[in-house]
């Protein structure tokens, strides 16, 4: 092996470790559990950290404010449904019986939302009929 | 004749050229049969024909709202601008499919008539690999349900659904065909690579054209990225310009590959090095191509897209590991054809250098994906999913549901990665091949350093501490100093020999090397790019504000008054318009109006993004909604340093990518000289180069 070798191969080595540890930390920060609302409301492991939540607007308790930037709705599953409380841009998609994502915690009981997204079909779907979405 | 039976057709004709052209592959491999040999060219010529008929009667049946076509009923209605119909050519699955197939068919079709020479058996097998791919598509085209855009409904409907209002925007329309251009251009210099390996030519691995057809891919696929990021930005409404959701990481990937290669390729083509490298980069990207596909059609990764379980990703699972596979064991096979013909002197070196950005360019390629591609990873194989608690903060989940990394992943792991290979980049016009590098560096680093500590100095003077910001200035300002203090020496040294003015002379060197010279305009492009990103996302602000009619309120640097609400009717849609007055402190005015549009026909909400843009930082406000009285309305402000210098970017990006793909205009007996035959006729000497050494 020359020396120019060596020192490629303990350049590479140092990256190596580098981006490792990058990704590592990365992770611990970026991931996100989704989660549905059935299993969030069950397992209170979940409670306490930040998770996204997959799930149907309630067309009940639904209180849109666009001049505030705030909803208040209750999320459904299959069987059960958490309150959501959402602070931000509200999407154009948003309404009763959209699905959508939610990103963020509970608090007391409510599931304190920064982040709302509303699902709609790719274009790239099967599903014929439904709306597409650029992708 | 129906449009769906003529295209139905020209697929099946395109389906029978491959299958000749591949029969006469076999018989010029097996037999030398020179009848063969120009079946399988010319195949791929009326490959392009029978796609072109096909498009043409896919975009007949558009213009003509024939709605007896499922897809065109799914994707256009009659009102929709006859553009629009158009452009509906891809804006759902089958119809994209159908583009990319024929844009692949176009980039064979001309390759085949002016690369190939005749009795060239690794063109005749480059020329069996374009068939393959071709009679992928055409099987998919024909006989997948969901894939075949010429399916017709029992019963034409009275009207069609219409196109997605998203969609109906000039940014969205452009984005698909630059990516699939792109894609289409991977499958050259894959099949170059492979017919050559195949046939034993070590000469003809990477010659010019594998270089170009790269070069181009990588253009399409930069235009395409640039051009969705755009789109993203004026039209979703959210403020920025990349999420890292997965369809974007998907495009993404081959872009990183390509980059490295249209660099390593350059140290094959003058060196005879890295071989190994290229091979890998080269067939990489064009897997990533469809890996790219897999990803966004098959709903296996879960993205805000929220895809479909399309089928067709299946067959594009396949297609992928047959790709791999098969170029896999060419590569092991042919392995005694890869190896370097003259060992790595130094680490300082160009050479070393390419080999670096090439694998923190590869690094980065397997930590984008790996981040789209664990939620899937996680849920396919157990075990990767039950290691995921230990090493994430959120462990207390136990493992349960799916989960996927978020932006603060890719910020935190990539953008360092990216900063590193801008690096590298800004050293890269003082670099120079060979055992003498070392030392040449050492000697010509001085002033570039010096340019960037100046840049350091200049941005902390201003105020900003920011560690990546003083980072960024570095880059620039060493790659700033190293490019124009090159340049001017070759244009100095070019007027001295060759007489004529500053600008004759610098024409005159562009000219003479527009693979160098594009290059660092692309390089330019990067830093400018760079800064738009560094700026956007390092002194970003959002502000939110509610105002009724006539009142104001202070936001940021801005008095903003909202002067009026007016409802606005338009052909297929109803905009209530906000008009904001922003004052500023020294009392300058602007005005700016945002809308909400309320699309009869779908019954769907878009928000027209109202922007103001200068080189300092962008305005960007969006009507985020009124309240149930209609009194108070919501905005969100976005101030956005330095975007502007993202699209400014790109543009340079593009003209440098083109400036590269162009051949020499000026003629002049000075610059003939200046060429000299490289190792495989394409690569050019240096003037730099040769300065040094002299």
């Amino acid at each position: 092996m020359t020396s120019v070798h060596r020192k490629f191969l303990i350049a590479g080595g140092v990256l190596l470790a580098a981006v490792a540890y990058l990704a590592y930390a990365g992770m611990r920060k970026g991931w996100v559990y989704y989660v549905p609302v059935d299993q969030f409301v069950a397992d209170a492991r979940l409670h306490g950290q930040r998770v996204r939540l997959m799930g149907r607007v309630s067309g009940d308790n639904l209180q849109v404010d666009g001049g505030a930037m705030t909803a208040q709705f209750d999320l459904l599953g299959p069987a059960r449904k958490v309150r959501v409380k959402y602070r931000g841009v509200i999407p154009d998609l948003f309404k009763a019986g959209a699905d959508v994502v939610v990103e963020g915690r509970l608090r007391d009981g409510v599931f304190e939302a920064d982040v709302l997204m509303t699902k709609c079909a790719s274009k790239y779907d099967d599903s014929h009929g439904r709306r597409e979405m650029p992708g | 004749m129906t449009s769906a039976l003529l295209g139905n057709l020209a697929l099946s004709a395109a389906l029978l050229a491959c299958a000749v052209g591949i029969v006469g592959v076999v018989a010029a491999a097996r037999l030398r049969s020179t009848a063969g040999m120009r079946a399988a060219r010319w195949s791929l010529p009326v490959v392009w024909l029978c796609l072109t008929v096909a498009c043409l009667a896919l975009a007949g049946g558009l213009l003509d709202s024939d709605f007896s076509i499922s897809y065109i009923a799914r994707y256009t209605e009659r009102a929709l601008p006859a553009g629009y119909k158009l452009a509906a050519l891809w804006a759902g699955q089958e119809g994209s499919l159908l583009l990319w197939a024929w844009l692949t068919a176009g980039a064979a079709g001309l390759w085949a008539v002016s690369s190939w020479r005749s009795n060239e058996l690794h063109h005749a097998v480059a020329g069996g690999v374009l068939l393959l791919i071709g009679a992928f598509f055409a099987v998919l085209l024909l006989y997948v349900p969901t894939a075949s855009p010429f399916t017709t409904l029992p019963e034409a409907p009275a009207d069609g659904q219409g196109l997605n209002p998203l969609l109906q925007d000039p940014a969205m329309i452009a984005h698909p065909p630059m990516l699939f251009m792109g894609y289409a251009c991977f499958a050259l210099p894959l099949a170059i690579l492979l017919g050559a390996l195949a046939a034993g030519r070590g000469d003809e691995l990477c010659g010019e054209p594998v270089r170009r057809w790269m070069l181009a891919a990588w253009l399409f696929l930069t235009v395409g990225i640039l051009l969705g990021a755009w789109w993203a930005y004026i039209e979703l409404g959210w403020g920025g310009y990349w999420a890292w959701d997965p369809v974007e990481n998907a495009s993404l990937l081959p872009w990183l590959t390509s980059t490295a290669a249209v660099h390593s390729i350059g140290v094959q083509q003058q060196r005879g090095m890295l071989k190994r490298l290229n091979a890998v980069l080269i067939c990489g990207s064009f897997a990533l191509c469809i890996l790219a596909t897999f990803i966004t059609r098959s709903g296996i990764v879960q993205s805000v897209h929220s895809f479909g379980r399309s089928t067709v990703g299946t067959f594009f699972l396949v297609f992928l590991l047959l790709a791999i596979a098969g170029s896999g064991a060419v590569l092991v096979w042919r392995r005694k054809l890869l190896r370097s013909e003259a060992p790595l002197e130094t680490v300082w070196g160009r050479e070393g250098m390419f080999l670096a950005s090439g694998a923190l360019l590869m690094l980065m390629t397997c930590v984008v994906a790996a981040g789209t591609l664990l939620p899937a990873i996680a849920a396919i194989f157990p075990p990767a999913g039950a290691l995921l608690p230990a090493i994430t903060d959120a462990a207390a989940a136990g493992g349960s549901g799916q989960g996927a990394v978020g932006p603060p992943f890719y910020n935190s792991v990539v953008l360092p990665m990216g900063l590193a290979v801008l690096g590298l980049m800004a050293i890269g016009p003082i670099l120079q091949y060979g055992a003498g590098a070392a030392a040449a560096l050492k000697k010509r680093l001085a002033v570039p350093l010096g340019g960037g500590v100046l840049a350091i100095i200049a941005l902390m003077v201003a105020g900003f501490g920011n560690l990546w910001a003083l980072a960024c200035a570095l880059v620039a300002g060493l790659s700033l100093t190293a490019t124009v203090w090159d340049f001017a020496r070759s244009v100095t040294q070019r007027a001295r020999t060759g007489g004529g003015g500053a600008v004759g002379a610098a024409l005159r060197v562009i000219d003479s090397n527009h693979r160098r010279y594009g290059g660092q305009l692309v390089h330019l492009g990067m830093l400018m790019f760079m800064a738009g990103v560094a700026g956007s996302s390092l002194y970003g602000r959002k502000h939110e504000v509610s105002l009724e009619q006539g009142r104001s309120a202070d936001v940021g640097q801005w008095t903003v008054k909202l002067e009026t609400l007016r409802e606005k009717r338009h052909a297929n849609y109803t905009a209530v318009e906000a008009v904001l007055t922003f004052t500023d402190r020294a009392g300058r005015q602007m005005r700016l109006s945002p809308e909400r549009r309320f699309y009869e026909k779908s019954g769907q909400v878009t928000s027209e993004v109202a922007l103001r843009s200068t080189l300092v930082a962008d305005t960007y406000v969006l009507l985020a909604g009124a309240a149930a009285d209609g009194r108070a309305v919501g905005f969100h402000i976005f101030v956005n340093p330095l975007v502007l210098w993202l699209w400014l970017g790109g543009l340079t990006m593009t003209l440098g990518g083109i400036v590269c793909l162009l051949p020499p205009v000026l003629r002049s007996t000075a610059d003939s000289e200046g060429i000299s035959g490289g190792r495989t006729g394409g690569a050019q000497a240096d003037p730099a180069e040769q300065r040094v050494s002299a």
